[in-house]
């Protein structure tokens, strides 16, 4: 786990070293690129997966707690 | 997580009627002197600035989720469905039903408040009729349907081009529960927003109710829930974008529910008995490329380990086609395996100090299959109103399915 925490870290770090300029990212506005399109989605598929599997988090949501159900 | 691409409004543009208009009115128009003062003000050449406080968007979304299948944690006749009141009664052989039916609404509204700061008001409900609790209390069935409903208030200052502080709070009642959430955050981007960092802090504290083995109350215990998490979204191309964070939490307190049963070696049942305290890592990777056919393709994979012995691999693909200018639709498959937590059992010792029957805590694996359609609808009192719908199947390893669908509605302002 260690090994792929640090390939992943030297990923990010070298990615770091793109420039995109702003004239060249009109493909990236593209509502279909946005990780997050929309936040009342996002709620209900977190929803159905944290309250029926016991591994939930990451994406900066808490596992666990909130809700009777979890 | 939003991509950190900048999108600014589009510039009327008059073109040659208004070169013509222009014309006309400068050569109609009387001399004046030189002395004069001018007789337009700042907002016939500028646009006009726009209201203090100001609505940009409202959403609404209305899901209904369908779930049937059996638990050994459920104290529901393994028949399920309307009528699972009607308990087992005495030795409990086999699981119980997870039968359930949700109901979710929830309304967003995204107001301005001057140039810096944005609030996000999210009103969230689940009407939930469950077999499982319904069975605690088997004569009055006042445990059948379930309503909870949230508020939600997230405000964010941009305290700089590159950077903000977001600070959220929100309150959560349930019929037998209720829970109160506080957070805060910070993002910052680099590099003329190629490089977006986020980290935040979360609190959650939960009060509810305890129950005796025959379903009679038994006071109230709570929970607390803290979690750290830091991310960072990066631009790699003209058409690629990814995205890794790390999800820290910590739990202590009650952490079931309160009514989840254990099937005894004996043939009888006891509570569950968890551990108090419960820590949780979660990584996860993400991107997105744009397909060269007017389409996209995300992928995701998440690593999840926690220190009840459950380890878990998350992947979802997610491919999308613009059929129009106004419409796409997008296809989504999800994988998801876990280990047991390591004191998993569907028949436990009776003088167990540490055991859960709880399906969710199984070793399992499941799939998601979706499909979804997305819709933009030029209207004349709103920028934009999109409209979706989306369904989607479940369904578990260890004997549980779920349909969902899906409907959301946006004006964005």
């Amino acid at each position: 786990m260690k090994k792929a925490l640090l390939v992943a870290l030297l990923a990010a770090g070298s990615a770091g070293c793109v420039i995109v300029p702003q004239n060249r990212r009109a493909r990236l506005a593209d509502p279909m690129m946005a990780f997050t399109q929309d936040a009342l989605e996002a709620h209900r598929k977190q929803k159905l997966y944290s309250t029926r599997e016991g591994a939930a988090g990451g994406d900066g949501i808490t596992a666990g707690g909130g809700c009777a159900c979890q | 997580m939003r991509l950190p691409v900048r999108i600014r409004p589009p510039r009327r543009s008059h073109g040659w009627a208004g070169a013509a208009l222009a014309l006309a009115t400068l050569a109609l128009a009387p001399p004046a002197a030189a002395d004069d003062p001018p007789s337009f003000t700042d907002t016939d050449i500028l646009d006009r600035p726009a209201p203090y406080f100001r609505i940009e968007s409202v959403n609404l979304r209305y899901t209904h989720y369908d779930q049937s299948g059996t638990g050994y944690q459920s104290r529901a006749a393994p028949t399920g469905g309307p009528g699972s009141e009607l308990k087992l009664v005495g030795p409990h052989g086999g699981p119980g039903s997870e039968w359930a039916t949700v109901e979710q609404p929830q309304a967003e509204i995204i107001a301005k408040q001057g140039d810096k700061i944005t609030h996000r008001i999210w009103l969230p409900v689940d009407i939930v009729t469950a077999a499982s609790p319904d069975a605690i209390d088997a004569v009055s069935t006042a445990s059948r349907t379930n309503e909870a409903g949230s508020i939600d208030w997230t405000t964010t200052y941009k305290a700089t081009p590159e950077s903000s502080l977001t600070v959220r709070n929100g309150l959560h009642n349930e019929e037998n529960y209720r829970s109160w959430n506080s957070s805060f955050g910070v993002t910052r981007s680099l590099a003329e927003d190629n490089t977006v960092l986020e980290a935040s802090t979360t609190l959650l504290m939960d009060w509810f109710d305890k129950y005796t083995l025959a379903g009679a109350h038994d006071g109230h215990t709570s929970r607390t829930s803290a979690s750290l998490s830091g991310g960072v979204t990066q631009l790699l191309s003209p058409t690629t974008v990814v995205h890794f964070d790390y999800g820290l939490t910590l739990q202590r307190g009650q952490l079931g529910n309160g009514w989840n049963i254990v099937p005894l070696t004996t043939g009888l049942e006891a509570l569950e008995i968890l551990p108090r305290t419960r820590v949780r890592h979660a990584f996860v990777g993400r991107v997105a490329q744009a397909l060269p056919w007017n389409g996209a393709a995300h992928a995701f994979y998440r690593f999840y380990v926690d220190d009840w012995g459950i380890r878990a691999h998350t992947v979802e693909l997610e491919l999308y086609q613009r059929l129009s200018r106004l419409s796409y639709v997008r296809l989504n498959y999800r994988y998801h395996l876990q280990t047991g937590a390591d004191f998993f059992t569907t028949r436990a010792p009776p003088d167990f100090t540490l055991a859960t029957a709880d399906s969710d805590l199984a070793p399992l694996d499941a799939q998601t299959v979706g499909v979804k359609g997305a819709f933009d609808i030029p209207v004349h009192f709103a920028r934009n109103l999109h409209a979706d719908l989306a369904v989607e199947r479940y369904f578990r390893s260890n004997d549980l399915r779920v349909s969902v669908y899906s409907c959301g509605l946006g004006l964005l302002f």
